[in-house]
């Protein structure tokens, strides 16, 4: 297996508190890899650190590169992709054009030409996008126009039009009831059977536990246990992490 | 390295560095030249103003998150106030909209000119010291009321006016965009400033002393008036009070903790409005206070000088981040004394001069200088995502068959410069010129959310080089325009870079204050610009001149010589029509996705590969280009550039006029064209309702204010709304499914 994305010392500091404490995590190609942890663990940190939208010390490799020097905007060139836990989608533009934005490059030959003929390319590959996550009936609405579920599929169907390699899912699942996410988890599922290497987070324990292949669990930013579903469910760290701090399992 | 980096930019550490810089360079001045020293000094009345001025923008953000552009305007509203009071013993009166005025249009319409209804005072006489006449002669005359009667009936009247403002404008604008905050603040700028301007006439009045005003000894044989000594320490006062309030008050806390979040100063038992209302109240009065007092420092008072000291004080504010009072009052006072010590050194002989003058402008760059330096220093910005800090703006729809209704309203408007009046001719070249200004907006604001306070500035750029090649090098007609808007595009990328790290209202006042610097160093400099501002030969193109001035052969009969030439209209006309049918590709395009993209959502569009500075840049550049052809346009339209019609405060109106129109759609900007000054609708408030020209601006000003209220989708967003609802209708009559256009619905 090769190594898509792999995290170094991964630290990330607000102030005096180590929101992420050298952290080393690895997705191979073809893994859906977990990371888990209460509220606060350090979690979205990890995926912002990751992303280029927090700075941090350590490194960050994607594909045998460090990413450590680069924007976010060049990570997400690059073929990191990511989602947001608010889906953070552009409202301003239509469910279809959210997905254009991600899919086109733009140069400045390509401007010009914008200028005197604007066209359209590669529609067709981002309406089989939609399709697969039951939204092309909707692709001229507004994102506003979607329910809670649809555009966080929106924004899972945006990062998908980029064609990335390694996908960081951040809390796909959150304000979902638990028929949607279990759906939700076979769709992330179908992806990764598809080829591609997703990195979900989310700190509900079910879900992850269900689709993924390896999983690791974060506490107050610190790396506390990592292994396959049945390992963790027996962690006795885990264990005291999400039932030793009180009833909020 | 970064921690240490993070500390000196925190606000304690500009401060810090702030403070350093300043010690430094004084203790330079101060050892070098007893002269310079005594310059430095000289700045401080200045600078008290600035920092009151400051204090006051501070104040009103704190309390409703507004950054006001007219603090300026007020302290001198509230200055003649005080002088109608102490001169003559009147408090003079806004004009108040007269429902009479309705009839006596329409008496006009049917041609009775000399008709009038009565109409509402100007003056209430207070004291009956004063003269009947209301004439304001330049003389002293004796004074009809004692200074501190004057002084106390003129701050009740801030005090009442900051309350209306905050419940007639900005109470209603809480959670409205940025952009309609910024316009309506705009709005009142202008109200202000045509109030003033109406009832006293733009020249310059004689005030009395109120602070004693003899010289005070310093050593070395520096003096300093007693008055200026007086001015800071009450600015100095009033910090230490403010600080007190906002930091051991439960009001001063509540205030805090409403700027952060409108839930906290809840919990704290006070309602986010009443804070915003006193802090309103409280601001006027304050720069009210400073106002007043200002006059007789400066010996005079006008409308427009301390009117502009608004953009000094933004960057003393902005450098205080609009939080820390200390670090205001001292960059306000930094920056009072500095100008007055760069107009003293740039008139010393060994200064280099500029056609045997004093190069001038100089202490109107600084505040521009002042804000890119501590841009630069903050260091960069992550892509964060779009909140109530950044703007939320009007739907940008696509325009749909563009080609035609382009090529339809190019030709309607073409066979009306031929058929119509003169005065209605030069309306249309105006309006069509004005639209290609409020389509670089469109561009820049609308599709990418970046307020620019510069693009008449840029336009003037542009207008400046089309002169200066055409007179240098011969530079042939269709060369020099597109010259002049590269140069637009070049000034716009160098003053656009804080785009880069800053976004909102923060960029809006670093542009006003590069529009200053334009104003006052290049288009206001009389070497360069003469003094009527640089002449544009009139466009020429194989031996066809076509200048607005160009008598052509008559076509409809008609004795007139049609001037002002209807092919200059034309060909203004065509320009703008290519223009649009760009900016409509761009929106239709990944360009305009991208755009739309980055105004939604800085964090997201970056997530999703887009550049998010990047497109900044391309929108800067575009954007200015644009501009820069309107101005090229605007110079063949006069004949000439003046910094009065290409400064600051055209920069801010044509912002505003662009925003009623509707900023974020092509259609808008046409209409934002037909309502600039002298363009359809002052023709149609001149020609058609018997308007005094006078009024215009009043208009103006106050609808600006009504639309950022009632309507912030401009005048086209509010047709487009107010056609899908009637279309949808009249499917629900017909018994249809409405024909869903969501392209164009507003979301």
């Amino acid at each position: 297996m090769t190594t898509m994305l792999s995290t170094t010392g991964l630290t990330v500091t607000f102030g005096v508190n180590k929101a992420v404490d050298d952290l080393d995590l690895v997705v191979e190609a073809g893994q859906l890899v977990g990371l888990i942890g209460p509220n606060g663990a350090g979690k979205t940190t990890t995926v912002d650190a990751i992303s280029g939208f927090v700075p941090c010390r350590g490194e960050v490799d994607f594909l045998g590169t460090s990413m450590t020097s680069l924007s976010a905007t060049a990570r997400a060139r690059a073929g990191l992709g990511r989602t947001w836990q608010s889906s953070e989608l552009f409202d301003d533009l239509t469910v279809l054009e959210n997905l254009q934005v991600a899919a086109e490059k733009i140069s400045t030959k390509g401007f010009l030409r914008d200028l005197v003929n604007p066209r359209n390319d590669d529609v067709e590959a981002l309406e089989k996008i939609l399709a697969s996550v039951d939204l092309l009936a909707a692709k001229n609405q507004l994102p506003t126009e979607l329910s809670h579920g649809q555009r966080k599929l929106v924004g899972v169907a945006r990062a998908l039009a980029a064609s990335p390699a390694v996908l960081c899912m951040d809390e796909p699942a959150a304000g979902l009831d638990s028929t949607e996410s279990l759906e939700l988890g076979g769709r992330i599922r179908s992806l990764v059977d598809g080829g591609l290497s997703v990195l979900l987070i989310d700190h509900d324990m079910g879900l992850v536990l269900t689709v993924c292949d390896v999983i690791y669990v974060l506490d107050f930013g610190r790396l506390i246990a990592k292994g396959t579903p049945e390992e963790i469910r027996s962690s006795p760290a885990v264990i005291e992490a999400y039932l030793g701090g009180g009833s909020d399992a | 390295m970064s921690r240490y980096l993070q500390r000196w930019t925190t606000p304690r550490g500009i401060a810090a560095q702030v403070a350093i810089l300043l010690g430094v360079a004084l203790a330079i001045v101060i050892l070098i030249s007893a002269n310079q020293t005594q310059a430095l000094v000289l700045g401080l009345g200045a600078g008290a103003l600035i920092a009151a001025l400051a204090l006051s923008i501070t104040l009103n953000y704190q309390g409703s998150g507004v950054v006001n552009f007219s603090v300026g305007a007020m302290a001198m509203y509230a200055s003649y106030i005080y002088f109608g009071l102490r001169t003559d013993g009147k408090l003079f009166l806004p004009p108040i909209p007269n429902p009479l005025a309705l009839i006596e249009g329409v008496v006009h319409l049917f041609g009775a000119p000399g008709f009038r209804l009565p109409a509402f005072p100007a003056f209430i006489s207070v004291s009956n010291g004063g003269s009947t006449s209301y004439s304001y002669g330049a003389a002293i005359k004796t004074a009809a009321m004692s200074a501190p009667e004057a002084m106390v009936i003129a701050l009740a009247e801030c005090a009442v006016l900051g309350l209306l403002f905050h419940l007639l404008i900005f109470r209603p604008l809480r959670k409205a965009p940025v952009l309609a905050k910024v316009v309506a603040s705009i709005g009142l700028f202008i109200l202000l400033q045509e109030i003033v301007v109406l009832r006293f006439g733009s020249d310059a009045q004689t005030v009395s002393p109120i602070l004693p005003q003899h010289p005070v000894s310093l050593p070395r044989g520096i003096h300093i008036p007693s008055d200026q000594l007086f001015l800071t320490a009450i600015v100095i006062l009033v910090t230490f009070l403010l600080w007190g309030i906002f930091k051991y008050t439960r009001y001063g806390i509540a205030t805090r903790a409403a700027a952060e979040n409108e839930k906290g100063s809840l919990i704290l038992g006070f309602s986010p409005d009443f804070l915003a209302g006193v802090n309103w109240v409280g601001s006027t009065v304050l720069v009210g206070l400073f106002g007043i007092l200002i006059g007789p420092i400066n010996q005079s008072i006008d409308p427009y000088t301390v009117t502009l000291l608004v953009i000094p004080a933004l960057a003393a504010a902005l450098l205080a981040r609009f939080t820390s009072f200390s670090v205001t009052v001292i960059a306000g006072l930094g920056i009072g004394m500095a100008s007055s010590w760069i107009q003293y050194i740039t008139n010393q002989s060994w200064f280099p001069k500029v056609g045997g003058a004093a190069l001038p402008g100089l202490s109107d760059a600084l505040p521009f200088v002042i804000i890119i330096v501590v841009l630069m220093l903050r260091g960069k910005s992550l892509p964060t995502r779009g909140s109530i800090e950044t703007i939320k703006l009007p739907f940008a729809p696509k325009a749909k068959r563009a080609l035609p209704s382009t090529a339809l309203f190019t030709i309607v408007a073409a066979v009306l410069l031929f058929v119509v009046t003169p005065d209605w001719r030069l309306a249309i070249v105006n309006a069509t010129v004005g639209a290609v200004i409020c389509l670089s907006l469109v561009v820049l604001t609308g599709y990418v959310g970046q307020i620019s306070l510069m693009q008449m500035a840029l336009a003037g750029m542009s207008g400046f080089t089309l002169s200066k090649v055409a007179d240098a090098y011969h530079i042939p007609f269709p060369i020099g325009p597109l010259l002049g808007a590269v140069v637009a595009v070049g000034v716009g990328l160098l003053a656009g870079i804080p785009a880069l790290r800053v976004r909102g209202v923060n960029l809006a006042v670093a542009t006003f204050a590069a529009a200053m610097t334009i104003q006052s160093v290049v288009l206001g400099n009389p070497a360069w610009s003469g003094t009527n501002g640089a002449s544009v030969a009139p466009p020429s193109m194989f031996g066809v001149t076509f200048g607005p001035n160009q008598p052509w052969s008559k076509i409809f009969g008609g004795g007139k010589g049609l001037l002002p030439n209807p092919w200059f209209g034309v060909f203004c006309l065509v320009v703008l029509a290519l223009l649009i049918l760009g900016v409509v590709n761009i929106r239709r395009s990944r360009t305009g996705r991208q755009m739309l993209a980055v105004r939604a959502n800085e964090r997201a569009a970056a997530a999703a590969g887009v550049s998010v500075s990047g497109t900044k840049i391309l929108a800067f550049a575009i954007s200015a280009f644009i501009a820069g052809i309107g101005g090229a346009l605007s110079g063949y339209r006069f004949g000439s550039v003046t910094a009065d019609y290409f400064g600051a405060v055209p920069s801010m109106l044509f912002l505003a006029f662009a925003y009623l129109g509707g900023i974020s759609s092509v259609s808008g900007a046409v209409v934002g064209g037909m309502l600039v000054a002298g363009g359809i609708s002052t023709m149609i408030l001149t020609s058609w309702l018997h308007v005094s020209d006078q009024y215009t601006l009043l208009i103006a000003g106050t609808g600006l204010i009504l639309m950022a209220i009632f309507n912030p989708q401009g005048v086209a967003g509010g047709i487009r709304e107010l056609s899908h609802s009637l279309q949808a209708r009249r499917h629900a009559k017909r018994g249809e499914q409405p024909e869903v256009e969501l392209q164009e619905v507003s979301s």
